[in-house]
């Protein structure tokens, strides 16, 4: 313990030096910028910038890095809460509960939330790296394909909670999700599938174009088709920061988000996007009034928002401890180490202490920063409410085309935002909610590829699946979990969802 | 220098718009385009930017590198193949421009596009790859492990960087020349095949020496071969599959600069001299130092026929591998 103090003390010593405070803060803007924009994620930023860090010294250029990966999934919130456009794949859920708030004229407190559950979650989860990380990392690497398996197919339980209408319908929502999954080449054969001979649907349909358009784009043209323009409630300036009780509602979501984020962000392969989607479902779960969720709960804002937050941190873990890749923004920071001349490798903090410390303390540093760039510009982008809809939604539609053009410069993926933006409206016409098709398409590949991955370890032999501890154990947790939402669903006849999807029904009625 | 490699890129988005060049401008005298057909941070990427920046240096215009990535690095090689072949455009590819092609026969597919489509410039590193095990596995040689191969066919696993890849190449070659049978795990990249091996999910890896040499340090892997010609600097200790007397076993990670068929002979010429002269500036070779890649540099016909030896052999191994379902 008292190690680690020193450790963190010479940590701070570089991190509060100009130079690295510099970096620190300019990867924190940048970040934020990349949040903010939609479609334009992490990884694109990362990628982006990574040939201007080569000027750099490795510390440097890892604190920048850094910087911009955690500040986009601070920046990431805004368009969801403001605009119901993901400014990233993980900010998917914001857009439910915090474009609710938004519309109910709470937009403020919304953005003001998530910066702040940002920030506990980042700060909290670098405390989590800092004393944890070698004996964390090395139990992430036992997580191999079956025990993946397990815990996606746990993930699928989430389903049961994302919609606050009829279970049939998120159900069929949840299919078509995975359906759009198998796009692509199989991992395991080679085949192309349903790419209709064009190479640029080789790595499927992305996340990204699918979730900017299934909420971005329809959200315009829903909008775009009413008679009337919605009436936006405008922010009032003191009506700004969040209320006493919605402080004491966000707290405990992102306390478990905290945990869960930085817990799933541990995990090789896994994406943050998972890590929101779970967080979503257990507020659901645990809240004493989950009809709420939909409609602006804040427990639905502040959970999901911490857990992306936190599972930055979570996935360097295996990258700082073991020089392991363990998802694809952190094989970056690997290869900007490389082309530094460090090698990563399990060795890293021993032999680069400065590094590894320095990089820990700027992470605190860096979240001081973003409280700061975040919460004054909470008023600022508040007032984006206040333009008039001829004149935001061109200009939205414009940028979100931007944004999915430069993630991989590919035009087909602009077609996929704009064919699921008509797709997510005729959805929504039939009162279809499409949370549920991103969760299934985040889902198809990584269950697909497990699952065989799995079955080629064990040539075939299914027995891999409980065999294997991590794995049994998961495997045994969903199924008690199947079988708890049965019996109270046989119990009940009716559960709470149904009840609730009757007394909607009721209401648009009369 | 960071400014000015930014400007770069910028300007070279910004141009690289078809201008309607005129035939007679001396080359080059707009910005020129180096396609890496792969994300940043891997192999590709980190080969072609110093390349790039070396050769603006050389030919003092900006050289900028783009990542146009996708389908195993078919996007971007599909891209560059049918760009207009003036020398503004190039391509940064890997082993797998070989290997691409070669499976699309396989399933009878519409080639994204055909070796024949390139003319290679210059190699410009070649990294062999080794085999590693987990240190705890009772293989201490290579020969244990085939043996032990051949007494239990099938049941030693590798995991690779997915189906035709290059590391899982690596190790059809080996199979092939052993005459044994391994049971291959592919993942969705290097990275994730690296993170099965160290999670102990799989029993071996063919990989790149630099991405392994810290595990290989820190006593969590043991390499047994190499598939180069001459063993790998940093482990001069480990034998080659060659000295093993496996000698179809030879494979390598390899870059190399190419442009579309059809560029005129003085850009291609003016080129070859630039790339010549890039390999030699310093910088460039400390960059290559750092990456620990091997500065492996072929023009003309000694590229071509490196070229079309390493082709032939993974041409070879990809019939081999047929369509995996054909196996069962």
């Amino acid at each position: 313990m008292l190690d680690t103090l020193g450790n963190l003390a010479l940590g701070f010593s570089v991190a509060l030096s100009p130079p690295i405070l510099f970096y620190a803060f300019v990867g924190c803007v940048v970040g934020t910028l990349v949040g903010v924009l939609p479609g334009v994620g992490p990884l694109a930023g990362i990628s982006l910038l990574l040939p201007a860090t080569f000027g750099l010294d490795a510390t440097r250029a890892i604190v920048m890095l850094a910087g911009i990966y955690y500040g986009a999934m601070y920046g990431g919130s805004t368009t969801s809460i403001l605009m119901r456009i993901p400014g990233e794949a993980a900010s998917v859920m914001t857009c439910i509960d915090g474009y609710a708030m938004a519309r109910k004229g709470r937009g403020g407190a919304a953005l003001a939330i998530a910066a702040v559950g940002s920030y506990v979650a980042g700060t909290a989860s670098v405390v989590g790296l800092m004393l944890l990380a070698p004996p964390l990392a090395a139990f992430a690497l036992r997580f191999g394909p079956p025990e993946y398996l397990a815990l996606l197919l746990l993930g699928l339980f989430v389903l049961a909670y994302m919609s606050s209408g009829s279970m049939l319908k998120s159900l069929a929502m949840a299919s078509l999700g995975l359906l759009l999954g198998m796009v692509g080449i199989d991992q395991m054969s080679g085949y192309f599938r349903f790419a209709y001979g064009r190479v640029e649907l080789g790595d499927g349909l992305g996340v990204v174009p699918v979730a900017v358009g299934l909420f971005g784009v329809a959200e315009i043209l829903a909008t775009a088709g009413l008679a009337m323009p919605p009436q936006v409630v405008k922010p009032r300036l003191r009506e700004l920061l969040p209320s006493r009780s919605e402080w004491r509602e966000s707290a405990a979501p992102i306390g478990r988000g905290t945990v869960l984020g930085f817990l799933i962000g541990i995990l090789p392969g896994s994406a943050h996007i998972i890590a929101s989607f779970v967080s979503y479902a257990l507020e659901k779960r645990l809240s004493k009034r989950p009809e709420q969720f939909g409609q602006g709960a804040v427990a639905g804002l502040a959970g999901p928002e911490s857990a992306n937050n936190s599972a930055t941190s979570g996935a360097m873990v295996p990258m700082l401890a073991l020089g392991v890749p363990s998802g694809p923004i952190p094989a970056v920071m690997l290869a900007a180490m490389m082309v530094h001349g460090v090698s990563p490798g399990p060795m890293l903090i021993q032999q680069q202490p400065e590094l590894f410390w320095g990089f820990v303390a700027s992470m605190y540093v860096g979240n001081v920063v973003l409280l700061i760039l975040n919460l004054p510009l909470v008023g600022l982008f508040v007032n984006i409410l206040r333009v008039p809809y001829p004149y935001l939604y061109p200009a939205i539609l414009v940028f979100s085309m931007l944004g999915v053009y430069a993630v991989n410069g590919s035009v087909v993926d602009v077609w996929i935002m704009l064919v699921m933006g008509v797709l997510g409206w005729v959805l929504r016409k039939l009162d279809f909610e499409t949370a549920p098709v991103v969760l299934g398409l985040v889902l198809a590949p990584m269950i697909e590829l497990s699952l065989r991955q799995s079955l080629a370890m064990s040539d075939g032999d299914y027995a891999i699946f409980v065999s294997r501890p991590i794995a049994a154990v998961l495997l045994g947790a969903g199924l008690l979990l199947v079988l708890l939402n049965l019996i109270s669903f046989v119990r009940r006849g009716l559960d709470w969802r149904a009840r609730l999807a009757l007394a909607e029904k009721g209401e648009e009625t009369s | 220098m960071t400014a000015h490699r930014l400007v770069a890129i910028v300007l070279a988005l910004a141009l690289a718009w078809p201008l309607a060049a005129a035939a007679q401008e001396p080359y080059p005298s707009r910005p020129i385009t180096v396609v890496a057909p792969f994300p940043p941070g891997g192999v590709a990427d980190l080969t072609a930017r110093p390349v790039a920046a070396a050769m603006e240096k050389v030919l003092k215009s900006p050289v900028a590198v783009v990542n146009k990535t996708g389908a195993a690095g078919a996007v971007g090689m599909q891209f560059v193949a049918t760009s207009k072949p003036d020398g503004y455009t190039l391509l940064l590819a890997l082993s797998s421009i070989s290997i691409i092609p070669e499976a699309d026969k396989i399933f009878d597919r519409q080639p994204a596009f055909t070796v024949d489509q390139f003319v290679p410039i210059a190699l410009i590193s070649a990294d062999p790859t080794i085999l590693v095990v987990r240190a705890e596995s009772p293989w201490k040689t290579a020969g244990e492990l085939i043996d032990d191969a051949r007494k239990r066919p099938g049941q030693i696993s590798y995991s690779s960087s997915g189906i035709y890849g290059t590391l899982h190449m690596a190790m059809e070659l080996l199979s092939h020349a052993a005459g044994i049978k391994l049971r291959h795990v592919p993942h969705a990249g290097a990275g994730p095949a690296l993170t099965a091996i160290l999670g102990g999910h799989v029993d071996a890896l063919a990989s790149g020496p630099a991405v392994v040499l810290p595990h290989i340090k820190s006593g969590k892997l043991r390499a047994l071969a190499g598939w180069g010609d001459k063993r790998v600097a940093a482990l001069p200790e480990i034998p080659t599959f060659k000295e093993l007397g496996y000698s179809d076993a030879e494979f390598y990670i390899w870059a190399g600069l190419f442009a579309p068929r059809g560029t005129p002979e003085p850009v291609l010429a003016r080129l070859r001299e630039a790339t010549r002269a890039a390999v030699a500036e310093p910088e460039f070779k400390s960059a290559m130092d750092k990456l620990q890649t091997p500065i492996a540099f072929k023009q003309g016909q000694e590229f071509q026929t490196f070229f079309d030896a390493d082709a032939r052999r993974l041409a070879a191994g990809v019939r081999k591998v047929g369509r995996v379902e054909d196996k069962k």
